[in-house]
């Protein structure tokens, strides 16, 4: 128990002095237990009041003090670091409110304001005397990060965390690197092409010999705390081997009797069981789709010494002082019949539209006819009335302008009607739009409630559409092709959710602690989040998205050590006779069973104990309890507020 | 003092606010210079979830008049079903109140938000309202004057 | 304390200069940041609320303000301006001038003292010239440092504030300082300019009273607020029938600013939902050609405000006139929806919903070297997807909204953006 206690009324200029009478509140705390100083002070916060304090503590071998003047939010660190730097613990010292909550808000009641202060800081004074010097939890971390998938997103910050000297682990669960970017063609704003993008970003990877490229690999299980967890992943074989020469390759390919639709594409063509995403995917070598391969061993034989059918699932365990989730988006798949997707031949989505682009040469086919004009239907899977969607997915409405504007390049010859709710061209990308307006494009805006209606007639489609900006008229087209413009969803990785256990929001993306000041943190300290996994974004955004993950995480690794915060649960052994009431409600899985002495209680993992105290009303037993909240402080000052006032 | 002669003592009233939700909205009270009741007495915590239902019943056996919570609610940063853990603590404590003869709505909860200023002090106004009808009319009845 | 080297110098204390400095710091890099303003806090501190949150502006911003003042890699220097940078081998030479605010911010608590007893009133722009302030003034509230400043144009030296300052702060024989010192990068975090309302002179802004910007019109909203009530300027009357004008100054090719402001749909969304609010009664419209909702929740954002019962009026809006007698408004616009043709409509307060300007100037500063801008002055992004912080400059960094307009998610985005290519970069130096 605290017995040197110095105590601090300021003034705050007449902020406070003006309503409450500091120097009645002085002289009624002077005599209480365990304080041997008390004084009042024009403004404690100034440089020669802290200079003064710090004197104080060292001349009066003060074992605390208690400063009662503004509002904790503005400098409980302040005088924590006043009590430091005279040699005290931080945690010895507490501030009492007497402006904010007291003279300011009696300013009409100023008898009564003095009375309040008094009781209050007489409370700070019980407080104190039970206070508890506390330090924070210094632990060592582990510097490797791991980067769950190997997107765009994923291989930007494994180079930029490589760059600060981290070892890391860049996992993709596809054979291939490079996510949806490659299947893109030129992007908007600077028209560079997403393969060769990624090209560049995987040239970059190789020259760095701090990043370890797993692919095939998905993660297993996830445990640990921050700075140091321990992950274990499961890498499936390619069946190729790397490092052989090879050049059959080409004809392997051509010769693989199996077909299968080709996912790159999204199905409008086949591959071979043995495959590559496309031509110049990363790393360059085929792998082999075991699944459908019907081994008829043509492979082999071309090329013996380049696979080997042994090879064995592996499994790997990594420890990394922290991780990066850049799991992605997959394209809204409309629902068949939704605008006759999947029912009427003419309609195929906004990406299988830019991989036929890829894919033909001369001019624009489909299914054997010349594309001429095109409907874009905007909003597909997006802002839903009554689906679950109900966000917007950000970049469609500029994906589609810009296709409409490369269209236009390569097929002068090509009408495109636009059927939008809003265009959301935000920023520089409104001159994409107004440079498709300028071209001719033609933009109908169509009601929520009436949404256009793709009609099926002998193979054509006609689109009906009541156009908000003609006062409702009912517009047909007859399109060559209509186009869904369809929005994101995060990618399928219900496993990465339930492994990792970062909340996801109802919009079913990761959910970040602050959606304004920080958004590529997660509620699991060292687990960030980047990309379009946290929402929808283009490539820029998801880029600036990775490179601030790289940074948080980097900050956090870069000391070699973690300290954390000293305000955590602690249990009383001898009270404790384990019921798991505590373990159950506690959200951050930091509190275990552990056998001591032949019982059983509980222990905190103060690593991952966030101090909130759900897990103090719970117990019956009344063995837990928060540092620096402990019953005896709170107790303490209910007895200080309550005493006369003399 | 003037009130005391009038009508007693003024209901006395802990309020157990949060470090970075309700403290911040009680503090902007006093910053707009709202006034409520002087014998309104604020400890804070992390988390409205982790109060303890023996300091609620200790506060009002030593002579607290009523325990006011201004809980986190939807705001929390620490846990999203804060509001039902708080709304758990508070009926326990009241439940503990009613065995012990001390009446239940002597405990009350709200939310109050980082600006929630005005709410608290409307809070503060009714329920020191409450609290002073209430002892009137235990006072009447004979019973004891819980703040003596 | 102040040294002659640093790591980086970030140029702009509003937030995204803030969150780049404060990350930077954390990696362990000594900072130096420059602000002109006498308070770091840029626009943000100077808001309401923020889209689509709804938490207010200020308690969110000033705790990342506070742990930059309090960061020990981190030094600030207020009322301050680069003068010039000029690049010698692998470092920048910077040249500084602070300008004197004649207090003393070693000695000044805040108490407001002077400010009471100053005799001058002039506008005060922290408030958008709502209100009025003294010649020495705490530039707001929740200033950052809060300490005082003497607009020496105005003052009218009297000397009442050195005579009253308890802390024996003023000092009118304070000059202003130059410092050069040498850093490894540096950081552009200059923010934006608002679109000047006055050049849409069909808007009325400026002319009559009832036409605000949306900028004012945040203050009058703000916990900080200056009148503790959203009132009309003309006659302190209660507004029930309020218009938002959007795109003022954006997408615009008469006024030179022909991209998109990418703020202004969501915060007159969040203007109005307050309004709701504090306002129960008052009718609002919103005239829009496009709601730009894109970012995370906020279209879910937009729909609870249709849900309140905003009413969302789509139509360019070509002139406001004011009605004498009253003072209200009448807005004449292009009803794209409903019947078409022109349209007027009779408001009592209208709310000029005003976009983004590049905040120029910045190039003047390079010696020997011309950093690029893009066509509409914003500083142009060297490699907009794969590195989206770097300028033509090597080792000169762009954070916020410096390169384009961006909300603050996307500030934070970007400065987070820019701390990763600095930390980089200063390693490969090595």
């Amino acid at each position: 128990m605290k017995e040197r206690i110095g105590v601090y009324i300021c003034y705050c200029g007449g902020n406070i002095s003006d309503y409450v009478n500091v120097n009645k509140v002085k002289d009624s705390v002077k005599d209480e237990d365990g304080v041997v100083l008390a004084k009042t002070t024009v403004f404690a916060c100034s440089d020669s009041s802290q200079k003064e304090m710090i004197s104080d503590i060292i001349e009066n071998k003060l074992d605390g003090i208690v400063v009662a003047s503004c509002s904790p939010k503005l400098h409980l660190h302040t005088f924590r670091s006043v009590a430091e730097r005279a040699g005290l613990n931080p945690y010895e010292y507490v501030q009492v409110n007497i402006r904010e909550q007291d003279s300011w808000a009696h300013s009409d009641k100023p008898e009564e304001a003095t009375e309040k202060a008094i009781r209050l800081v007489r409370a700070g004074i019980r407080r104190l005397r039970e206070a508890q010097p506390l330090l924070p939890n210094e632990i060592s971390v582990t510097d490797s990060v791991a980067v769950i998938g190997g997107g765009a997103s994923g291989m930007r910050a494994a180079i930029e965390l490589a760059d600060t000297g981290l070892e890391v682990y860049l996992i993709e669960k596809e054979h291939f690197l490079g996510g949806r970017i490659p299947q893109w063609g030129e992007l908007f704003e600077t028209n560079e092409r997403g393969d060769i993008l990624i090209e560049k970003l995987y040239n970059e990877i190789i020259k760095r010999n701090n990043i370890k490229i797993f692919t095939g690999t998905e993660v297993e299980s996830f445990s640990g705390c921050v700075g140091n967890f321990n992950l274990e992943v499961k890498i499936k074989p390619r069946y190729v081997k790397s490092g052989i020469e090879c050049n059959e390759f080409e004809k392997i390919e051509e010769g693989c009797p199996v077909e299968v639709d080709d996912e790159f594409n999204f199905g409008l063509t086949k591959r071979k069981a043995i495959y590559k995403f496309y031509k110049n995917a990363y790393p360059d070598l085929p792998a082999v789709d075991f699944e459908n391969c019907t081994k008829c061993g043509l492979c082999e034989k071309l090329c013996p010494d380049a696979f080997d059918f042994n090879q064995k699932e592996e499994k790997l365990a990594l420890k990394v002082g922290a991780v990066i989730l850049t799991t992605g988006f997959s394209p809204y798949e409309p629902s068949e019949g939704e605008y006759g997707y999947k029912k009427n031949d003419k309609v195929i989505t906004l990406q299988q539209l830019r991989r036929i682009m890829e894919l033909s040469n001369g001019n624009l086919k489909w299914k054997g006819k010349e594309v001429k004009e095109i409907a874009f239907i905007y909003c597909v899977g997006s802002r839903q009335k009554s689906g679950e969607n109900k966000y917007c997915s950000r970049y469609c409405c500029t994906a589609a302008i810009h296709t409409s504007l490369l269209l236009k390049k390569k097929y002068p010859y090509i009408r495109s009607y636009h059927l939008f709710r809003d265009i959301r061209t935000y920023g520089k990308q409104e001159i994409l739009y107004r440079d498709s307006c300028k071209q001719g494009d033609i933009y109908l805006k169509f009601d929520e409630n009436e949404p256009p209606v793709v009609e099926d007639l002998n193979n054509r489609a006609i689109v009906k559409v009541k156009d908000l900006l003609t006062e409702r008229e009912e517009i047909e087209i007859e399109p060559d092709l209509v186009v869904l413009v369809t929005g994101m969803i995060p990618r399928k990785n219900s496993e990465i959710e339930r492994i990792f256990k970062v909340p996801v929001g109802r919009d079913n993306f990761f959910n970040e602690i602050h959606p304004k000041l920080r958004p590529v943190e997660t509620v699991i300290d060292g687990v960030f989040i980047a990309g379009t996994g946290q929402g929808p974004k283009n490539l820029t955004e998801s880029i600036l998205s990775s490179l601030s993950a790289a940074a948080k995480t980097y900050s956090l690794l870069s000391s070699g050590t973690l300290k954390l915060e000293p305000i955590v649960a602690f249990v009383d052994s001898e009270r404790c006779k384990w019921c798991g009431d505590c373990a159950e409600v506690c959200l951050y899985d930091a509190i275990e069973k552990e056998n001591q002495d032949g019982k059983e209680i509980a222990v905190v993992n103060e690593a991952l104990c966030k101090g909130c105290g759900s897990c103090v009303p719970v117990c019956e037993s009344r063995a837990i309890e928060i540092k620096g909240y402990t019953n005896k402080e709170i107790i303490g000052m209910i007895d200080g507020m309550l005493e006369e006032v003399r | 003092m003037r009130e005391r002669k009038e009508g007693g003592l003024p209901p006395k009233i802990l309020v157990f606010s949060t470090n970075s939700i309700s403290d911040p909205g009680i503090d902007l009270a006093g910053l707009l210079k709202m006034h409520y009741p002087p014998t309104v007495y604020t400890i804070t915590v992390p988390c409205s979830s982790g109060i303890n239902p023996d300091w609620i019943i200790y506060a009002l056996k030593k002579g607290f008049d009523g325990v006011f919570i201004a809980a986190d609610g939807s705001d929390c940063p620490y846990r999203e079903d804060c509001s039902q853990l708080t709304a758990r603590i508070v009926l326990s404590s009241q439940e503990r109140a009613k065995e012990m003869g001390i009446d239940p709505s002597r405990i009350k909860m709200a939310a109050v938000c980082s600006v929630c200023a005005e709410s608290f002090v409307n809070h503060m106004k009714k329920f020191s309202e409450a609290l002073k009808k209430l002892k009137e009319n235990t006072n009447e009845s004979g019973g004891k004057n819980v703040s003596s | 304390m102040f040294h002659l080297e640093y790591d980086v110098l970030v140029i702009g204390g509003g937030i995204a200069g803030q969150e780049t400095a404060l990350n930077l710091a954390d990696m362990g890099f000594k900072v130096i940041m420059i602000e002109k303003e006498p308070s770091i806090g840029g626009k943000m501190i100077l808001l309401s609320k923020v889209f689509p949150t709804l938490d207010c502006a200020s308690c969110i911003a000033t705790p990342k303000m506070s742990e930059t003042m309090r960061h020990e890699n981190i030094e600030v220097l207020s009322y301050s301006e680069v003068t010039s940078i000029e690049r010698i081998d692998k470092k920048f030479k910077v040249k500084i001038l602070k300008k004197p605010k004649y207090v003393r911010e070693d000695l000044c608590t805040g108490c407001q003292e002077c400010e009471a007893n100053c005799p001058v009133n002039v506008e005060d722009q922290f408030n958008f010239g709502l209100v009025g302030r003294r010649a020495v003034y705490i530039p707001f509230s929740t200033a950052i440092p809060k300490t005082a400043v003497i607009d020496i144009e105005n003052c009218i030296l009297c000397g009442v504030c050195e005579r009253v300052c308890p802390a024996n702060a003023i000092d009118f024989t304070q000059e202003p300082e130059c410092y050069t010192l040498k850093v490894k990068a540096v950081v552009l975090a200059t923010g934006f300019n608002l679109f000047p309302a006055r050049r849409k002179p069909q808007y009325g802004f400026g002319k009559f009273p009832n036409v605000m910007d949306a900028m004012e019109m945040d203050r009058l909203l703000s916990p900080t607020r200056p009148y503790n009530a959203v009132v009309r300027p003309l006659d302190g009357k209660i507004p029930e029938n309020i218009a938002y004008v959007l795109c003022t100054g954006s997408r615009d090719v008469s006024v030179g600013n022909p991209i998109c402001s990418q703020i202004c749909c969501m915060y007159s969304i969040k203007q109005a939902q307050l309004l709701m609010g504090a306002l129960p009664l008052a009718d609002i419209t919103i005239y829009y050609i496009d709601i730009r909702a894109f970012g995370k929740g906020f279209e879910e954002f937009y729909q609870q405000a249709k849900d309140m019962g905003v009413q969302f009026v789509k139509g360019k809006v070509a002139k406001i006139e004011e009605i004498k007698e009253t003072g209200n408004l009448i807005v004449r616009y292009e009803d794209m929806e409903g019947s078409g043709g022109v349209k007027e409509a009779e408001h009592d307060l209208v709310v000029l919903s005003v976009g983004m300007l590049a905040n120029t100037g910045i190039t003047s500063i390079f010696k020997y070297e011309d950093l690029e801008l893009d066509e509409y002055n914003y500083v142009k992004q060297a490699d907009a997807l794969l590195s989206p912080a770097k300028t033509n400059l090597k080792g000169v960094f762009a954070a916020g909204t410096a390169t384009g307009p961006k909300d603050i998610p996307d500030s934070i985005l970007s400065a987070g953006a820019a701390s990763a290519e600095v930390a980089a970069y200063i390693r490969s130096l090595k």
